[in-house]
């Protein structure tokens, strides 16, 4: 029975995509198994309310032994953590099969809806989760509030202890500003598992009985969720539509001193690729790099510095700071500093040359 | 000259925000003008000047990143490269070898190491550097941290 009720739920999905995931029902059949007990046990852990409570006891019976749930109650952090241990555990194992991820949550949500039909009716898996998703809609319009409440709640403990891995391995910024995206960002990059159940279950419940647009819309929901990929929770795109207004258009400055390059100094190698290392700051008057700045590499030894700092310097003693070589004049720039600054360049040569001899 | 008043602000920012950073050194601003700088730093370990606290002043031009600032010894120390009697330090990276990418901040580091690494061959304090050039290092160490002593240490009681 439990074979029976799990197998037809994961072709679902896949039948239509491709043929080609058949051998790997059986190992995501495991998976997805595993992530289903993970999911009830955080929901056990999160004080199970009322009906949901019963829905998972069912739903637990059917699927496998019940777990020791008064225990598993106690501990609700280990639950947590074990259960967005299984999460990560998938996307990393599967990355194509997310909708498995989705289509896995549903026997949960419906418990009553696709064991029994499931079982009933495995040839014809289309209306059978279709009725299911019928049976299921009454119950989920009923209480899809409080399960969004619940998972965003979730997604909010899974975002924290991502940002925080997150901010390990990135070296954090201290803006707070850039803290709220990356949190959306974590929420989405996570969607397979909360963000998009609900709106597909939305859909569900209010397409009602048609069963092939379910279909389609369950088709169209996994897709989203690849696009962040998995395991990264970086931030927004620029064409993510779930993207705040407020942002800055990063990307569009980044992509900027290329149409701006004509404005550089002729024989000056602009380097608009590597603008990834480049400081936020000019590093001699600490004031902050523009975008003509960040794409100006005028020496070699890859020291940046500012314009204004750098004819200033090339006035003045004319070297490098970061390398202490003599900037290499171009015509340009020597022109455009006037005679005025070559000139005592060259005086203060022969100065030294005087007081040598 | 705005420049120079800018950046030195936002060295003074950066201080503050790093004060326990390097604990060997206190970096402390004039009160009424930014162009000079007080500086404490502790002698370097396993050094003569081990135990002794140095006070340095700082002279900033007004065209500073460009131009090194001005910087003294106010403690009496007995080091090669330091003249005794005005504090005068001869450091490479004070004169021509300075670069606008360095700070005050670092170059209270660059005293500190210079403290630790005495070069006598370009000495300002001809008795330290004969001192060390005629091989006497004990000579040199026991002037040194005899002058630590009187000078630099805290006075007890």
């Amino acid at each position: 029975m439990v074979s029976d009720s799990i197998i037809p739920n994961a072709f679902v999905p896949s039948a239509p995509k491709d043929s080609g995931k058949k051998k790997r029902t059986h190992r995501s059949q495991r998976l997805k198994q595993c992530k289903l007990d993970a999911r009830r046990e955080q929901w056990l852990s999160q004080g199970a309310v009322k009906e949901k409570g019963s829905k998972e006891d069912a739903n637990g019976a059917r699927n496998s032994p019940p777990p020791p749930c008064n225990s598993e109650r106690k501990k609700p952090l280990q639950n947590l953590e074990t259960g967005q241990r299984g999460g990560t555990h998938e996307e990393e194992n599967e990355k194509g099969s997310l909708h498995h991820d989705f289509d896995s949550d549903s026997p949960s949500n419906s418990p009553t809806g696709n064991s029994v039909l499931g079982g009933n009716s495995p040839g014809n898996n289309f209306t059978g989760s279709s009725s299911s998703s019928s049976s299921s809609g009454g119950w989920c319009s009923g209480n899809i509030t409080e399960e969004e409440e619940e998972e965003e709640d979730e997604d909010g403990d899974n975002c924290l202890e991502d940002w925080e891995a997150m901010a390990d391995a990135l070296a954090a910024t201290d803006e707070s500003k850039q803290e709220i995206p990356n949190d959306g960002s974590c929420m989405e990059s996570e969607s397979s598992e909360g963000r998009h159940e609900p709106v597909g279950r939305l859909q569900s419940s209010s397409c009602g009985n048609f069963g092939f647009t379910r279909e389609n819309v369950k088709q169209e929901c996994p897709v989203p969720p690849p696009s962040p990929a998995p395991g990264k929770s970086r931030a927004w795109r620029p064409d993510d539509e779930f993207r705040p207004q407020s942002l800055p258009n990063l990307s569009k400055q980044r992509s900027f001193p290329k149409t701006e390059r004509r404005y550089g100094q002729g024989g000056l190698p602009w380097v608009c690729s590597t603008a990834v290392n480049v400081p936020s700051s000019c590093p001699i008057c600490y004031e902050d790099l523009d975008v003509t700045d960040t794409s100006f590499l005028p020496c070699l030894c890859g020291f940046r510095l500012c314009l204004f700092c750098h004819k200033r310097i090339i006035e003045e003693d004319g070297r490098c700071p970061g390398c202490r070589k003599p900037y290499k004049h171009d015509p340009v720039e020597a022109e455009a500093s006037a005679r005025g600054g070559s000139l005592t360049f060259r005086l203060a040569r022969s100065c030294s040359m005087i007081t040598r001899s | 000259m705005q420049a120079s008043r800018a950046r030195l602000f936002k060295e003074y920012k950066e201080v503050q925000r790093e004060k326990s950073a390097d604990p060997d050194i206190q970096l402390v601003c004039d009160d009424s003008n930014i162009f000079k700088w007080t500086a404490l730093i502790k002698g370097p370990s396993e050094t003569p000047y081990e135990g002794g606290v140095f006070q340095l002043a700082f002279s900033v031009p007004e065209q500073y990143p460009l131009q090194p600032p001005q910087v003294r010894f106010l403690t009496k120390i007995f080091h090669p490269n330091v003249h005794f009697k005005t504090g005068e330090i001869c450091l490479d990276i004070l004169k021509n070898a300075w670069s606008p990418a360095w700070t005050l901040q670092s170059v209270c580091r660059a005293i500190i190491a210079l403290m630790a690494h005495p070069e006598p061959d370009s000495p300002l304090n001809c008795d330290s550097g004969n001192l060390l050039r005629s091989g006497d290092v004990r000579g040199y160490q026991s002037m040194a941290r005899m002058y630590t002593r009187l000078a630099a240490s805290p006075k007890k009681g």
